[in-house]
């Protein structure tokens, strides 16, 4: 029985290697492992990309929720899946590159196959209307003149948006005091009854906010200016490119996966995100696309993960 | 705003919406009903496909499945003693025994009435005072959020279960096992011996269903002889109308309703904590404190309407300020968002039909429940009761654990709940309270976070905690509890050892 089972396996690894058998991929469902909890912000953009997916890709492609461990423990269970590319990883970069540094994780940004990365969206930074600065500079200048005085909300230690804050405040000399919340709402809670001043999040939240007045955003934290913040500047206004954090999210698959087949979803993937109605969605969440293929995205995966190591390391918070 | 309000109604009366708020709370009942399901996980699983609907009829389905399951919840906690909700844990305290009294059917007439009550009264807060609440919401900053959750803990510690001290025990229990995981202020680990598993801490369903499921059916098993069924206990006697519940309910669900809404509009603190503090209210009022948890209406009549009322108000601080109080709520931003609508402020002028016709919808599925509650609970589920303990223990038990392995689809959790399973069976035998563990998982984290916030906000000025009003109020408020019931027994002491040295 045992040998049957494992002489078939073997058979059909064989078989699904040869490369004749990889323009008959995908002829089975898909699962896609979402390393977060179902309604959650990735969750939700995967459901929402898969729905458009399955379509390109002719196959149904499930969604299954493995949250924990910071995402840690979803990316596990697809690392020791098999490379059939009937197992996909759709996920948020911190499980990837922020957390590794910070858990004894099963997996590497080396090993796994980079699929394709999809959308992405920054961080911003926000203060009540009395705040004594009206643009970047004159944020940074304020911080700056008063080391230790402003309190910034953020989404808690290792997540991303305070990495974004302090690389950038390691780089200016900035000494501002963190304050570790839940999550962008938490954050917007405390900042909007003024038990923080400055709100550091991401920008959906804060968004009506900012159109009544309440809030002024003045720094995002990609390279780039944001359209809906137009008092706020980008990275590159600041002349400081190389220091953008954001969140992004991609396609992953275990190691070893056949490059004909991760080809495949790419396509898909890049047929898919055409769509108008996933096009509105990301408007919506403020998010835009940047696909990223294949060892480029490996590159993109290293590059960060070594810029996040450093930040950590200067934070005390790196442990591996 | 009155007259968006109005605007709204025929648009939440029309007949997709009806449709979409019938079957939601038919499936929230169902869903609060078995152990396991739960209703955020119903409502992340089925927003994805109203996607392309019109957005009323998704949030029909939301509204009618989290009010349906706050209802639904209460069944099994009321025939078996398994909550099926968190929030339904303060129902079981007396739900259960009026069923062993053979009250079954007062009891969940009782509990679906008090649910209905509970929700329209939340539904009512939402439509009128919205914008006010949600001031309150920000005025809350982590210095509160610490009394809150210490108020929660102690006065649930103290005044549920008869011994203070075995209370206080199961209450720093619960703490213990909060602490398991990452701490998130500095990002260390505590307590998890190396484990993956560990550091992302015990997931409270998993903990509670553990806790509060397996014990039940492990004493199910044990007395597979006896059975409570009976047909007589599930008919209600006729006198027992609507009209008699109100007459003798409505202080109790008053009283209840307004901590459900208090509760409800401060994003973090949830149904659970309503329900519990609903009881003690009630049981603390009571002229026969001694009758709570014997079978006493009153105490699922505050139970159940304090945890309902928690429903609607928990959306304030979500549709007005755009901060999700709960899991459900973030669902529903989530949904609105995917609809193109931004939540915040400016969403009662930009699409006052969705956002009053949703608070309509919330009103209305509190009402629906009056029709189905009843008939769903009688007709269907006490006649679970009439399976022979040999079929029921096993398919309860194996419906639990379906329920636990769909939430992260790990075979961990299900070793996890069995270990709670006998720690709660532990506690039950030696009549030590479990619903100040559930509070000191759930409350005993906050209260730890919001402390080290403050102290990180004041930079280590511990007067932050005692120098705002609101946290003063609180602070009065905890200590008339705790002195109310010192006060009580010391007095009973009294007057006991003064008969002992008169004879």
């Amino acid at each position: 029985m045992k040998t049957t089972f494992l002489l078939s396996s073997i058979a059909l690894t064989a078989f699904s290697l040869s490369p004749a058998m990889a323009s008959d991929y995908p002829t089975r469902p898909i699962e896609i492992i979402v390393p977060a909890p179902a309604g959650g912000g990735t969750d939700n953009m995967a459901r929402m990309l898969n729905q458009y997916l399955q379509d390109e890709l002719g196959q149904p492609a499930a969604v299954i929720n493995v949250a924990g461990g910071g995402g840690a423990i979803g990316v596990n269970q697809l690392a020791r899946a098999r490379a059939d590319g009937y197992t996909l990883l759709s996920t948020w970069n911190s499980p990837i590159t922020t957390v590794p540094h910070m858990q004894r994780v099963q997996y590497s940004y080396e090993t796994l196959t980079p699929i394709i990365s999809t959308s992405q969206s920054a961080y911003t930074m926000c203060v009540l209307p009395d705040f004594p600065a009206d643009n970047a500079e004159e944020f940074i200048a304020e911080l700056t003149a008063n080391p230790g005085k402003y309190t910034y909300g953020n989404d808690g230690v290792g997540g991303t948006m305070r990495l974004a804050a302090e690389r950038i405040f390691g780089a200016l000399e900035i000494n501002a005091r963190p304050i570790p919340f839940g999550g962008a709402g938490e954050t917007l809670q405390n900042f909007l009854g003024g038990h923080v001043d400055i709100y550091g999040g991401s920008i959906p939240p804060v968004l009506p906010y900012v159109e009544d007045g309440t809030a002024k955003c003045l720094l995002v934290t990609s390279a780039q200016d944001n359209e809906a913040l137009p008092d706020a500047s980008g990275l590159e206004a600041l002349g400081y490119p190389e220091l953008e954090t954001v969140l992004w999210r991609m396609l992953l698959a275990p190691e070893g996966m056949d490059a004909s087949r991760v080809d495949i979803v790419a396509d898909a993937v890049t047929r898919a995100v055409e769509n108008p109605g996933y096009q509105e969605f990301l408007a919506a969440q403020g998010e835009t696309l940047n696909l990223v293929r294949g060892e480029d995205l490996r590159e993109r995966m290293h590059v960060e993960f070594e810029a996040i190591g450093e930040t950590l390391e200067n934070l005390g918070l790196k442990r591996f | 705003m009155f007259e968006s309000l109005f605007h709204a109604l025929p648009v939440a009366l029309s007949t997709e919406s009806v449709i979409s708020m019938l079957i939601g709370t038919l499936a929230g009942i169902l869903i609060g009903a078995l152990p396991g399901l739960n209703p955020v996980m119903a409502i992340a699983l089925m927003l994805p496909l109203t996607y392309g609907l019109d957005p009323l009829i998704a949030l029909g389905l939301v509204a009618g499945i989290y009010n349906g399951s706050m209802y639904g919840g209460a069944i099994p906690a009321i025939l078996l003693k398994i909550p099926g909700t968190p929030s339904a844990i303060a129902t079981t305290f007396d739900g259960y025994p009026m069923t062993q009294n053979g009250q079954g059917g007062l009891a969940l007439k009782t509990a679906c009435w008090s649910s209905a009550i509970g929700g329209v009264f939340s539904a009512l807060a939402l439509m009128t005072l919205a914008p006010l609440l949600a001031k309150v919401t920000l005025a809350f900053g982590p210095a509160e959020y610490f009394w809150v959750a210490t108020f929660g803990l102690i006065s649930i510690a103290v005044l549920v279960g008869k011994d203070v001290s075995k209370g206080m025990l199961c209450a720093l229990l619960g703490v213990l096992i909060g602490l398991v995981g990452v701490d998130s202020l500095t990002g260390e680990e505590r307590y998890t011996f190396g484990s993956l598993y560990l550091t992302g801490g015990f997931e409270l369903l998993i903990v509670l269903i553990g806790l509060y499921a397996i014990p039940p059916i492990i004493e199910m098993a044990e007395n597979k002889s006896s059975s409570h069924f009976n047909a007589e206990s599930f008919k209600v006697n006729a006198s027992v109308t609507g009209v008699s519940l109100v007459r003798q309910h409505w202080k109790t669900w008053t009283r209840s309703s307004l901590i459900g809404i208090s509760v409800g509009i401060l994003p973090g603190a949830g149904g659970n904590l309503a329900g519990l503090l609903s009881y003690n209210e009630a049981k603390r009022r009571s002229p026969e404190p001694d009758s709570f948890g014997t079978g006493n209406p009153v105490g699922i009549a505050a139970a159940e309407s304090g945890n309902s009322a928690d429903n609607a108000s928990s959306m304030i601080p979500s549709l007005t300020l755009g901060i999700p109080g709960n899991l459900i709520a973030a669902l529903v931003l989530g949904a609105l968002m995917i609809h193109g609508l931004q939540p915040g402020p400016q969403l009662f002028t930009r699409a006052p039909d969705v956002v009053f016709g949703f608070m309509w919808q919330m009103l209305l599925t509190s009402l629906v429940l009056l029709l189905l509650g009843g008939m769903v609970a009688t007709r269907l589920f006490a006649q679970v009761l009439r399976l022979p303990a040999a079929l029921l223990v096993p398919t309860t038990l194996v419906l639990m654990a379906i329920g636990v392995y769909t939430v992260n689809g790990r075979v961990t959790d299900l070793y996890v709940m069995l270990a709670f399973g006998l720690l709660g069976y532990v506690l039950n035998r030696l009549d030590y309270p479990l619903a100040p563990v559930v509070l000191g998982i759930l409350l005993g984290p906050m209260a730890e976070q919001n402390l080290r916030l403050s102290m990180l906000i004041s930079q280590n000025d511990w007067t932050i905690l005692f120098t705002r009003p609101i946290s003063q109020g609180i602070i009065l408020l905890l200590l008339f509890v705790l002195f109310s019931k010192l006060w009580k027994g010391g007095w009973s002491r009294l007057i006991a050892y003064l008969k002992i040295k008169n004879q």
